[in-house]
This record gives structure tokens, sequence and C-alpha cells, in this order.
């Protein structure tokens, strides 16, 4: 299958419903297992630990194809892909963070710190301009 | 604790068009949301549905094809919206897209809401004692 077919099946078959369930045999690591049950047990961060594995997967595959569509449009339209420095603005923005206030602090921080970190995230850019204005005041 | 990033009108319109001046700047911030959900934090886009009425945004049209794969999760109209929302009308006269995100911003008092919008005086007077961030495309 195409990339992108891969991508249509597994987007509609998150859309379906969750009424009709399977058995599984999977093996999953046993302490891993008891870790879901405790959480589930006594942190009540699920109402089980098949919900609790359920949503995991479910938010992990989201994910996974939110990432290769954002990929496949970036590949047709190079134009949208954005840099680092947008991406930090954008991290800010969303998080209410005062620096996305100052837009050219934080793309002269992806500046910085994508030279020497190419693989830095856009919080880490936030961070580093944090920690550049603060150590400036 | 969760976070729900809102997008209004010119945000979707944004989101579909690559040739949108505006179309970048908004897929910046669905990347953010993309990294971050792949790093299981609880992040989750939405689009109310009375926006996706007056952005003409039809799932079942390949127009929406790119919007539709990412995603993007309708926040309905249902009968409590439309309580809240109908209020929010009656009192600022704004569109019923608009009334219809004052309700969002309003309904999930345990999640840290933002809203992407190119009227940042309306969602701030639409946000009632919510505590929103309000991001200007």
């Amino acid at each position: 299958m195409e990339a992108s077919a891969v991508i249509e099946r597994i987007t509609a078959l998150l859309d379906e419903g969750t009424h009709e369930t399977s058995n599984t045999s999977m093996r999953i690591p046993t302490a891993l297992r008891d870790a879901a049950a405790l959480a589930v047990r006594e942190l009540g961060v699920a109402p089980s630990a098949t919900a609790l594995t359920t949503a995991a997967l479910r938010a992990t595959l989201e994910a996974v194809v939110m990432q290769a569509v954002l990929d496949e449009h970036y590949r047709q339209h190079g134009q949208a892909r954005p840099g680092l420095g947008d991406l930090a603005v954008a991290a800010a923005e969303i998080d209410g963070h005062p620096l996305a206030a100052e837009p050219e602090r934080l793309r002269q921080a992806a500046a910085e710190i994508s030279g020497r970190h190419p693989g830095a995230s856009p919080d880490e850019v936030v961070l580093w301009a944090e920690a550049r204005a603060f150590a400036a005041a | 604790m969760s976070r729900l990033v809102v997008l209004d009108n010119e945000a979707v319109q944004a989101l579909r068009d690559p040739a949108h001046s505006k179309h970048r700047r908004v897929v910046s911030h669905v990347q953010v949301v993309a990294s971050r959900k792949r790093r299981a934090e609880a992040i989750g886009i939405v689009v109310p549905t009375a926006v996706r009425v007056e952005a003409g945004w039809d799932r079942t049209s390949p127009a929406w094809v790119f919007p539709n794969r990412l995603r993007i999760a309708d926040s309905p109209l249902d009968t409590p919206s439309a309580n809240t929302a109908a209020a929010i009308r009656a009192r600022t006269g704004v569109s019923v897209a608009d009334a219809h995100v004052g309700a969002v911003m309003r309904s999930a008092p345990d999640a840290q809401i933002t809203v992407i919008t190119s009227d940042p005086g309306d969602m701030r007077q639409l946000a009632g004692d919510a505590d929103v961030t309000i991001v200007t495309i």
C-alpha cells in the first residue's frame, strides 16, 4: 500500500466507533502491565488497564497520522514547512508564554541553537530564549 | 492538565489553503500540537461545528482533505453549548460561529484553552471569566 493510502485507512479506522472490540494476545512486558494496573487501581488514571492502553494507543496513532499528513503536505508544498523559529513562536503562543510577544527574540534563539543542536525542539528554543533573557536582565 | 487548541474561521481558511498568507503560521501551530502529542502530552485541536459551517468545511469534500486528515475534532453545538452560545450572542451580538467559539472556551474548565483567531478583541470578550490564551494570526 502507498503511504497516503495507509494514512487514509488508519484515519478511517480511528474514526470508527469503539463498540466493536476484539480479544488480543498481545505480549507486553510484565512490569509495564503491573505498572498500568497499579496506576489504574491506586491513581485512577483510567477506568481500567485496558482503557489506559487503548487511550495511549489511540493517542500515539493519532500523532503518527498527524505527522505523516504534515510531512506529505510539506513535500507537496515546500513553502508551508515551518522553520524552527516559526515553531518556537507557535509553541510560545500556544502556551501563552511571555516571549510570544517577542517573536524576533525567539527566531534569534532558534538560529543560535539550531547551529549547535540541529535536533532542538521548539520548546527547547523557548527555554533557551528565556534563559538568555533572564541572564541579560 | 490538558490543553485544547480552538480554531476560528480564518484559522480554518488559512489551514485549508496553501496559498493563504497565514497558512504556514497556522500549520506551525498544528505542527507543535502534533509534536507534543507524539510526546504523549494531553493536547488536541478542535473546531466548533458552527465555525465549520461558516468556513464551508465539509468533511466529505475533497477540497478539505488536508484539514480532514489532521485529527482536528469537531466540538459539536449540542444542547449545553447551544444554550451558552445563545446567551453569548444575545448579550454581545456576535455571529453564531463566534458565539459557539465562546461556548467552547467556557465549556472546559479543567483544560487550558488556546484560541487561534484573527479577531482577538472579540475572543477576549467572549471568553468571559475563562482563562484563555488568545493567539492572533
